[in-house]
Parts: C-alpha cells; sequence; structure tokens
C-alpha cells in the first residue's frame, strides 16, 4: 500500500463528551486538542465543537468532538449530541465521589439510548490534585513515540500544585472502584489530568483502537451510495471525494504541532 | 434519584391581559401594592400628539390606564408606544378647543406635555378622566411623586441633559439629591468593548439628546419610531444600559421595589445552595477576557447579582449562560440595574430558558426549525437530508442572545434590538444568518460543518459585505450590517404573533417530550428494579406523577434546587423528589384497591364510578414500612422497592409481609396491640367485601390468636417460672411481645379466607393500570380543543354528575354501591343476592366446610364470657344478616381485650368446646404448643400438596 493511500484514510469519528459540571471535560478536549490547559475556560453552553486527528499505526482518525455542557438541566439536550456518535468519554472527577455516580447514569443512558455500538470509556480527570509530585507515568509506551509529535504529546512536567498538599486525601473515587465497574460494564478506563497531560493521548488512543472503523467506512460509503460496502480497506483511497477533501482543508487548522 | 416536576404542566398561554401588560414591558400581573387600584383599569381611543410637532405626527391608537400606569399605543401596535408611571404625570388640563374634542394635556416631570385626544364616546372619556383623577390621587397618597424625583437621578439621561427641573420647584431638596451620582457598569472603568470612535459614540450620544429632549427619557420616554432607528444602529456605550433598562421595562422594576436587590443580598448572607455553588464554579469563566472579570471588583458584582436572583427564584436557580449575559449586562449596568434586567430576562423576554427543564430553549428550537421550515424551506430540506441539527449551533444564539457566538460589539447591538423589539429579534436575526449564508450551508454534509461554518461567518462579521464592489460606500457596508438589514426587512414577517402562535403549537410536544424523557431516566436510574420490568416501573412511575400533580409534596421534602438551605447546604446536584404522606394516599389508591372508596353510582341516566381516596392508619403505617432512610417521605426508589415487596409475593411471603408491617419495633412479636391493629386493617381492607364472610373470618382470627397467644405465653411462663407458679397468673401488658411470625401464620392458615387473602387476593389487590393521561393534560391545540377543555373542566363534571344524580333522586333511579377492594363476589350477584357467600368458600377452599356455630356466636362469646371457647369452625353463614364492620368491630375487640386474665383460659378446657373440628385445630389446644405448632403446620402442608 502507498503511503499516500494511507494518509487519504481519514476516518470520522464522532466522539462525545459526557459527565458532571466542572470535571473537566472542556480541558480534557482542550488538552487533545491544543495540548494547552486554560484555568479558566469559558462553561460550554449546550455543546461546543472540535476536531482532531489521531493517527494510528496504518490510518488516521479523525476525531469530531462535541463538548457538552455539564449542566444537570442541560442534560435534555444531549441526545442531540450523542445521537449517531461513535465514542463516547464520560468523565467524573476523581476527587469528587458525587460525579462518578453521575457518570454511571451516564453509562446507562448512552448504552440504552446511543449508537449500539458506541465505544465508552470512563475517565477519572484532576489525577494531578491527587498525586504528590511523581511524574506523569504513560501508560502505553508504543504509542506514545508515534503520536507524541504529532498532536497530543505528553508535555513536560509541570508540577505548579501551589497548595502542596495535594495528595492521596483528597482523592475520593478509589481506582480499584472505578476500574471495577469499568470492566463490570465493558467501559475502557483511564485516569487523566487535563492539567499535566497525564493519561489523555491514551484515552483518545485506546478509543481509536477499538472504533470498528471497517464499519464505520463501509457505513459513509454506503450513506455516499457507492455500492462497494464490502472491501472498504481495499478502496478506501477512491471514495467520498467531498469527505476528503473537507478533511484536508481541515487538516491545518486540526494540526497543531 | 430521580426529580420529578410537575411545573410544566401549569404553563399557560398568556391570557389578553396579561399579553397588553406585556406589551408595555410590565409584568405580567399587577405588583400586590397596586391590586387596590386596579378598579380604575380602562381603556379608550385616543390620538397621541406632540403640541411641538406637526399635525401628521400625531398617532391614533389606544390609551389605557392600567394603575400605576398610563399606557399608550398606535394602532400598528409597534411605531408608536409609551409606558408611563402615573407618578411622573405632573398635571392634566383639559383643553378648550373646539366643540366635540375632548383632549387632554398631560405635562410630566421633564417640562414636557402630551396631547391625548380621547377619541371614544363621551360618558367614557368621562369616565375615563374620573379615573384617571383618582389613579393619580392614590399615587400622590402613596409618595411615588417623591420617589421618583431621586429615583431619576440615578439614571445617565439626568446628567446628559441638565437644567431640566420644572420650574423651580424644591429646588434645596434636588441639590441635597445632587450628589446621587448616576449608576454605571463597569465599561466606565474597564472601557467598553470595540473602539469608541469607530462607533461614533459622541454623535450618537447627541442624537440621543435632541431625542430625549423632545420624547422624555428614563421613566418618561416615549417610543417613537426614531428611536427604534437610534436603537438600530447601536446604543452609545454610556447610555446603553439605561436604555436597555427603558427599553426592557425593569427600570419599572426597580423603581418599584428600592433597595430590594440589596436586601436580598442581606438576608442571604452567607447562605450556600446548589446555585451558589454552581454559580462559585462559573464565576471565572464569564468573559474572562474582559479585564473586568479579571479582578475581584467584576468577578464579586457578578456574584453578587446571580446569587441574589438565585435567591428570589429559587426554583430556576442558576442556569449556565446566565453567567455570560450578567457578565455582558454587567459592563454596561450597575449590579441593582443588572438584577432587574435579568428578571425581566427570565420570566418574560426568555419565558423558561433557563428553568430546570429548559422547556423554553427546547420549545423556541423548535419554533425556530419551523420558523426555518416556512421561510427557508430549501435549507431545511437539505439539513433534514444531511441529518443535520439546526439546534447545535443555533442553541447558544437564543441562550445568550448571541454573546458567545459574535465578537462582543455585534452581539451588543443585536440585544439593542432584542430590547428594543422583542424576542422575535433573536428568531430573524437566525433566519438571516441562515439566509446569508445559505449557498454555503447547502454544500455542508454534518453538524461539524455547519459549526465550523457559522464560526467562520461570525467571525468575518466585521468585514466587507461587498469587497469587490467599486463603490466605496458600499464597499463600507459591513457583513453585519448586511445581516440587520436582512434580519429586519426580509424577515419582518415574523412578528410576536407569529412567534405566539408557534409556541402555542409546539409546546405540547415539548412537555410531552421532556416528561417522557425524565420518566425514562428516573426508571433508567432506579438502582434496583426488583421483579418489576421497565414498563411497569414506567407505569408506577406514572402514577406517582398524576399523584404529584394532585397533592405536590411540601417544599422541605425537596432538597430544593437553589433553594435556601439554611447552614450547610445541600450538595446534590440533583434532589431527589420525594413524596410525603398525603401524597402517598393518592398514590397508592391508584395501585391498590383497597386503598380507594369506590362508590358505583347509578341514577337512571348514567353508571359512574366516584373514586376517593382511602384514610386508614394502615396506609400510614405502609408508608413508614416503605420509608427506609427514615426521612418520613418516599422517593420513587422506595415506592419501587415496596410494592415489589408485596407484589410477586406467595402466600407465605405474604403473610410475612403483613406480619412485618404490624411488627413496629421488628422484633419479630407482634403485642397486642399491634395484632388488634393488625386485625383493624384487615378489617379496613374487607371493608366493602359483601356479606359478612370476611368480618367472620376475622373475628375469628382474632379469637385464634388470643387463643394461641396466651397459650404460647402460658407455656414459656411454665417453663420458664418453673410449675410451681402455674396458678398464679402472670399479667402481660398489652404492648409487649406476643405472638411471633409461626404462631400468626398458623392462625391465618387455620382459615380459608384469610388463607385466599394471602395466597392471591392480597398481591391481587395491587393493580398497575396505565392511567390516561394526567388531569391537567396539556391543552390541545385548535379551537375545538380549547374549547372542549375550557367546557369539561374538573368542577363542570363534577357539578354535571350531581346535577345527575339529583335528577336520579327525584325519580327514583338513585342508586350508590360501594365497590369491593377484593371483590372476589361478582358484582351483579353480590347485589341481587348480599347474603350468597357459597361460590366464594367453595372456589377458595379445597376442603369442606364444616360448621357448627354461626360466626355471630363467635362474637358474641368473649362477651359472654366464656373464655373456654376458642376456637371457631369455618363459617356457616346462612342465618347471618351483614353486620355493620365498625360498631361491632368495636365490640368485639373491646370484648377480646377484657379477657384479662388470660391465663384462666386453662387449655384443657378447651377440649369441651370444639368437638368436632377435623382440621387439627383441634390438637391446637394442646399445652404443648410446639407438637401443636408442627402438626398443623404439617396438617396444611398435606393439604395443599
Amino acid at each position: 500500500m502507498a503511503d499516500g493511500a494511507q494518509q487519504d484514510k481519514s476516518v470520522q469519528v464522532k466522539l462525545v463528551l459526557l459527565g458532571e459540571a466542572a470535571v473537566g471535560k472542556s480541558s480534557l478536549v482542550l488538552r487533545f486538542v491544543s495540548n494547552d490547559f486554560q484555568a479558566n475556560k469559558e462553561p460550554t453552553i449546550g455543546a461546543a465543537f472540535l476536531t482532531q486527528k489521531c493517527r494510528l499505526e496504518d490510518r488516521t482518525l479523525r476525531y469530531e468532538i462535541w463538548d457538552t455542557a455539564g449542566q444537570e438541566r442541560f442534560h435534555s439536550l444531549a441526545p442531540m449530541y450523542y445521537r449517531n456518535a461513535q465514542a463516547a468519554v464520560v468523565v467524573y472527577d476523581v476527587t469528587k465521589a458525587a460525579s462518578l455516580e453521575k457518570a454511571k447514569s451516564w453509562v446507562k443512558e448512552l448504552q440504552r439510548q446511543a449508537n449500539p455500538n458506541i465505544v465508552i470509556a470512563l475517565a477519572g480527570n484532576k489525577l494531578d490534585l491527587v498525586q504528590s509530585s511523581s511524574p506523569p507515568t504513560p501508560t502505553s509506551p508504543s504509542f506514545e513515540d508515534d503520536e507524541a509529535d504529532d498532536a497530543t504529546a505528553t508535555p513536560g512536567e509541570t508540577p505548579d500544585s501551589p497548595e502542596g498538599s495535594t495528595n492521596e486525601t483528597l482523592r475520593q473515587v478509589p481506582t480499584d472502584e472505578a476500574q471495577a465497574y469499568a470492566t463490570e460494564a465493558s467501559l475502557l478506563f483511564f485516569e487523566t489530568s487535563a492539567k499535566t497531560g497525564e493519561g489523555v493521548v491514551e484515552l483518545f488512543t485506546e478509543i481509536a483502537k477499538k472504533i470498528p472503523i471497517d464499519h464505520i467506512l463501509a457505513s459513509t460509503q454506503g450513506a455516499a451510495g457507492r455500492s462497494g460496502a464490502a472491501g472498504a480497506d481495499g478502496q478506501g483511497n477512491r471514495q467520498q471525494g467531498i469527505n476528503l477533501d473537507a478533511a484536508a482543508s481541515k487538516g491545518k487548522d486540526a494540526c497543531n504541532c | 434519584m430521580s426529580t420529578i416536576s410537575t411545573h410544566l404542566r401549569k404553563i399557560r398561554e398568556p391570557n389578553k391581559d396579561e399579553q397588553l401588560r406585556q406589551s408595555f414591558a410590565l409584568t405580567p400581573a399587577p405588583d400586590p401594592v397596586d391590586v387596590d387600584s386596579q378598579k380604575y383599569k380602562i381603556e379608550v381611543n385616543a390620538t397621541l400628539s406632540l403640541p411641538q410637532e406637526s399635525e401628521e405626527e400625531a398617532y391614533a391608537g389606544r390609551l389605557y390606564l392600567l394603575p400605576p400606569y398610563l399606557a399608550f399605543h398606535s394602532l400598528d401596535r409597534k411605531s408608536t408606544r409609551f409606558t408611563l408611571p402615573l407618578c411622573t404625570i405632573r398635571r392634566v388640563e383639559r383643553l378648550n378647543t373646539r366643540t366635540g374634542i375632548f383632549a387632554l394635556s398631560l405635562s410630566n416631570w421633564h417640562g414636557m406635555k402630551i396631547i391625548v385626544q380621547i377619541t371614544s364616546l363621551r360618558p367614557t372619556a368621562d369616565l375615563f378622566c374620573a379615573h384617571l383623577r383618582d389613579a393619580l390621587k392614590l399615587e400622590l397618597q402613596r409618595g411615588q411623586m417623591k420617589a421618583m424625583k431621586s429615583f431619576v437621578k440615578t439614571c445617565y439621561s439626568e446628567t446628559l441633559i441638565p437644567d431640566n427641573t420644572p420650574a423651580g420647584t424644591e429646588d434645596s431638596e434636588l441639590v441635597q439629591t445632587e450628589d446621587v451620582a448616576y449608576l454605571c457598569g463597569l465599561g466606565v472603568k474597564f472601557k467598553f468593548p470595540g473602539d469608541p470612535k469607530k462607533l461614533r459614540e459622541a454623535s450618537k450620544l447627541k442624537l440621543w439628546a435632541t431625542y430625549f429632549r423632545t420624547h422624555g427619557r428614563n421613566l418618561t420616554l416615549l417610543r417613537y419610531p426614531q428611536s427604534t432607528r437610534l436603537v438600530q444602529v447601536g446604543l452609545p456605550n454610556r447610555l446603553r444600559g439605561e436604555v436597555w433598562e427603558t427599553l426592557s421595562g425593569s427600570l419599572y422594576l426597580r423603581f418599584s421595589n428600592p433597595g430590594l436587590y440589596e436586601r436580598i443580598l442581606k438576608e442571604n448572607e452567607g447562605k450556600v445552595s446548589t446555585s451558589t455553588e454552581e454559580i462559585e464554579k462559573d464565576l471565572n469563566r464569564s468573559l474572562p477576557e474582559y479585564p473586568a472579570y479579571q479582578t475581584e471588583e467584576g468577578i464579586n458584582g457578578l456574584r453578587r447579582v446571580l446569587t441574589a436572583y438565585s435567591f428570589k427564584n429559587p426554583e430556576l436557580g442558576y442556569c449556565q449562560a446566565m453567567n455570560i449575559l450578567v457578565a455582558a449586562i454587567l459592563i454596561y449596568m450597575s449590579e441593582e440595574q443588572a438584577f432587574w434586567l435579568l428578571e425581566v430576562l427570565c420570566d418574560r423576554l426568555l419565558p423558561g430558558y433557563y428553568s430546570p427543564s429548559m422547556h423554553g430553549t427546547l420549545l423556541d428550537q423548535r419554533v425556530f426549525e419551523s420558523l426555518v421550515k416556512k421561510c427557508l424551506p430549501i435549507i431545511h430540506d437539505h439539513f433534514h437530508e444531511v441529518d443535520v441539527q439546526l439546534s447545535v449551533a443555533s442553541l447558544p444564539w437564543f441562550l445568550s442572545l448571541f454573546i458567545n457566538s459574535m465578537p462582543l460589539i455585534f452581539a451588543f447591538r443585536i440585544v439593542d434590538c432584542f430590547f428594543c423589539m422583542g424576542p422575535k429579534v433573536l428568531f430573524q436575526v437566525g433566519l438571516a444568518i441562515l439566509k446569508i449564508n445559505g449557498e454555503a450551508l447547502l454544500e455542508i454534509q454534518d453538524d461539524g460543518a455547519f459549526i465550523h461554518l457559522m464560526r467562520d461567518y461570525f467571525g468575518s462579521l466585521g468585514d466587507s459585505a461587498h469587497p469587490n464592489s467599486s463603490d466605496p460606500r458600499t464597499r463600507a457596508i459591513t457583513r453585519f450590517q448586511e445581516l440587520l438589514l436582512v434580519a429586519f426587512r426580509e424577515f419582518s414577517v415574523i412578528t410576536e404573533e407569529t412567534i405566539a402562535t408557534e409556541r402555542k403549537q409546539f409546546r405540547g410536544d415539548i412537555i410531552h417530550g421532556i416528561e417522557s424523557f425524565s420518566k425514562r431516566a428516573s426508571v433508567r436510574n432506579l438502582k434496583d428494579l426488583g421483579n418489576f420490568t421497565k414498563d411497569q416501573a414506567g407505569l408506577i412511575y406514572d402514577i406517582l406523577y398524576k399523584a404529584i400533580c394532585v397533592v405536590p409534596p411540601p417544599a422541605s421534602l425537596q432538597g430544593g434546587s437553589g433553594s435556601p438551605n439554611s447552614g450547610q447546604g445541600q450538595v446534590a446536584e440533583r434532589p431527589e423528589t420525594r413524596i410525603g404522606l398525603a401524597t402517598f394516599k393518592i398514590f397508592l389508591s391508584e395501585i391498590a384497591t383497597w386503598a380507594r372508596d369506590e362508590k358505583i353510582v347509578s341514577n337512571g341516566f348514567q353508571e359512574r364510578v366516584d373514586r376517593e381516596v382511602a384514610d386508614h392508619e394502615l396506609i400510614d403505617r405502609i408508608f413508614f414500612f416503605w420509608d427506609s432512610s427514615r426521612c418520613g417521605a418516599l422517593s420513587f426508589q422506595d415506592l419501587v422497592t415496596g410494592l415489589n415487596g408485596v407484589m410477586f409475593n406467595d402466600l407465605m411471603a405474604n403473610i410475612e409481609w403483613f406480619f412485618t408491617l404490624h411488627d413496629k419495633d421488628k422484633d419479630g412479636f407482634l403485642t397486642k396491640d399491634e395484632l388488634l391493629i393488625l386485625s383493624e386493617s384487615m378489617l379496613f381492607i374487607f371493608r366493602y367485601e359483601v356479606g359478612d364472610a370476611y368480618l367472620g373470618a376475622v373475628s375469628r382470627f382474632m379469637t385464634n390468636a388470643f387463643e394461641y397467644g396466651d397459650a404460647i405465653h402460658e407455656t414459656e411462663r411454665l417453663k420458664t417460672s418453673g410449675e410451681a407458679e402455674s396458678e398464679k397468673p402472670q399479667e402481660l401488658g398489652n404492648n409487649q411481645p406476643y405472638l411471633n411470625l409461626a404462631t400468626f401464620r398458623m392462625v391465618v392458615l387455620a382459615d380459608e379466607i384469610l388463607e385466599s387473602f394471602f395466597e392471591t387476593d392480597l398481591t391481587a389487590s395491587f393493580q398497575l393500570q396505565s392511567i390516561p393521561d394526567g388531569p391537567l393534560a396539556t391543552p390541545k391545540s385548535g379551537f375545538f380543543g380549547g374549547l372542549l377543555s375550557t367546557i369539561v373542566t374538573d368542577d363542570n363534571v363534577k357539578r354535571f354528575h350531581k346535577f345527575s344524580d339529583d335528577l336520579g333522586k327525584t325519580i327514583g333511579q338513585h342508586q350508590v354501591v360501594h365497590r369491593p377492594s377484593i371483590g372476589r363476589i361478582d358484582r351483579p350477584i353480590a347485589l341481587q343476592e348480599p347474603k350468597a357467600r357459597e361460590p366464594l368458600l367453595s372456589s377458595t377452599s379445597p376442603r369442606p366446610s364444616v360448621s357448627s356455630a354461626s360466626s355471630s356466636t363467635v362474637l358474641a362469646t368473649p362477651s359472654n364470657s366464656t373464655p373456654s371457647l376458642s376456637i371457631s369452625p369455618p363459617v356457616p353463614e346462612k342465618d347471618v344478616s351483614p353486620p355493620e364492620i365498625t360498631p361491632l368491630y368495636h365490640a368485639a375487640a373491646a370484648a377480646v381485650m377484657e379477657r384479662t386474665p388470660f391465663a384462666i383460659d386453662d387449655p384443657q378446657d378447651d377440649d369441651d368446646d370444639d368437638d368436632d373440628d377435623e382440621t387439627g385445630e383441634g390438637d391446637t389446644h394442646n399445652p404443648d404448643d410446639k407438637v401443636m405448632d408442627e402438626v398443623l403446620y404439617d396438617c396444611r402442608r398435606t393439604r395443599c400438596g
């Protein structure tokens, strides 16, 4: 297969972020998309929309990320954003036990109401608040190298916890507990810190691996009116004229090296 | 966790009066202090003119006296309008002009005269004048005229146009108040967004000053077409806050509620609520790029306004997007002004946008979509085809008035128009945005592209709309100007009436959607469904919902989203809805057949079932039995778990359930009192059963229970204290452990009727039936639907029933029958032949019933003080007439209680009486209760098996 073919094989994946207010949904996205962290992000009204590419070995995913509002009363709007989503990240705050409960109810809702093949990941954010100063430890080094310079490199150490008292005592959700729940509900599970960047790349990379890309390719092709749904892989380079252009032109603003 | 809110059911379209008041930027209902003066309300036809203007400038319209306001609108309802507080009117003169013309000249506080010529018939005109005079007098008495003087000083326009004092009155007072500076926003200190030169600030101010001189200002502002044009070119920054206040009507609120803002803050100082916590999270995230919001000063102001509002309106509390609105308006106005403007926004201009269900937002999104379909069908069809939802982009436009979508300077100009021309502006601008981007929109294939396109467009609003034009003047037109032009020219067809009609059309759908959404969520969030299916849980939810509609749970039970929690606040984001006893009674009456009184009324014209909620201690008991968290209130989960505990039971489980229900201290024993209460509960359940079979069963049960209880107690005593004292009977208090489950079970099983009751009837008496749409069902749209819903009200139905009953009585056809709760016996049969009990017995009892004594003798037994008689045989009923339950029951109960000391019931005596009992009960009289227990139980089982 030629390199060019691989490059063109950009697959759009709709991903939605859900979770209680102020658990750091927008910050996770900002870290992933711009490798940046803002202490004061405007609350999301309705939902924010961002895109980011994520490269796997042989293909590129283009995440279309819907970052939803967390306040309870926006709940009834959420279906508008998670419909047709292929992936969802349900975020909770490791320092707030109640936020995991909310996350569980989101998972339940997604499993019942959303696209049946949706890949759901559970992310316990604000990990930096419960670590004293240990450096982030990348969990999937094999991908790290590949991805690092592309978009979402783990930033240099920024142990700027002014209180200095940040430690395990703040933690309200034990890793085991969340992990056990995630396993039971068959979710991907990560603890992350949007502030330090820990776990963020891994989160999105693992989701990317789990997405049934061939399935999506086949279905988008079908939607585009093509008949060749069978060997989606092989025909990837000569499909979806419009989408390709769109992806290529958008590539500029999505990439943020 | 589930929160059930019924407030959507209460929403109704504003009536004519309210619409009228709203069109004059007044609150839908008059202030409570003004209720008295509403008697002066009157309206007349009138023509408005200003003395300095020519005849052509006169506007025909309608003049309203809405104390404490005088209001006018021109016939087209938009070109000219005013809302004058009566206290600004200093002088009213009848003009001596040509005969047949009735004209008044009103001079106001700002020294301006307006002339209204009343064109209604003379008597009406006279009445109007009289009312106006009285209303003015009342205002004078209330001291509003004085309050007004210091109030107007807070307005910038007074500074803009100095020397407005009408001919030298009360100069001294004015000097005193001179130091009350006008109110201003953060912008004065932290700069206003945009370049003042580019915005031509100075010349705009000049134009407004001219307008204010001739047409009044702040409280006395007359809205002539010119004012709308001035607003459309953008308000000058310094004046913006005041004009927003005036146009939106929040000025009147601030005027009539002096000091309220500060008072709310003071009263709630230090209080924490869900809302204050949510506000705290967002304070640093509201227009963070504006310099003031990087300082304590700005943040504190924002906090105070949002918090004060959340306490003023705890039901709404705080919704994200309000922070952005308030941050924006605080640039142009003081905290108090912003507070009242926020009130007007939430209450009137954006109704329901920020409520917990956000129904207003959802509704207007639907309305917008419908307008797009009507006005821009091609775009609508394309969106439909590629499955793009309009709301993903348009929702934030409406929710934050474009403030976080467009660059601030443009957003504020839309906000100017919004306050001036009303909510329709949002729809007009929204449609214009789509129309201008029409071609590009037809290219998009998904939501993402739509958002991108919109973002790019908003970013380019400052660019030239016609960059390639050769005419420099055309080139100078910005895309924003083009947007406004399209919005107000091409979409001028969108009026307030259009919006109102559309809202009316979709409101039912939206409410239904929200309600079924929250129902699904509640069912999904149940931690334990028990044996229920989701659908059944849904039915329970529906019944609960209906009960809440009838009797809303008391406010104290609601953790209260935003309701002020004294002391340490409750942190739950969504307080769980819990119902109190009153609501529970209604809930249970919908499910349990015995928890309601159903009267079958036939009066010759109709046969109907009147249903009333029953009241009995048993229901209270179940309520507390199900209250797992001991907080005096039940959640949806409690109800599901509780019902699950009884609706899937077999015989043994039911017996145990009923036993535990009455075992208050859960020690495994019923006391004598509890035993009596238990019997009473059974009688309550059986109260409408036809015949006396059940009554007999209960009295036998009581006799048996006490008999066994005593026997057991006796042996216990013998065992523990030795035989020596056996002749000295020991007193047992009425509230000491007495009867255990095994004995209770045995006693129940000794009777077919009770056995059948616990085996099937108890469980079957709980019925989940889908209920028709609630009593407050959303109004049907359309003329006939509306007409029907006004005619068929609950009251009217009742009246009709009463009428037909009366008729029925006169013709002797009126008949009322209680529907039995268990209803084993068919009603028609029962009606014809109240004594027919055989079917009941034979159908439920597999063994032949043997009888030797009538139930009436059984009941009489205790009072006859024949302590030896203990077990009553199964009932023969032939000769017993249906007894009155309650008195008889009490007699029996009293008699049973009189039987102390029980110990004299010597077990040996029993043999004499129940000689012919074949079912093994005879064994029970054996003092060795353990054996007796076994035998009986075995006996039962073999029989059942």
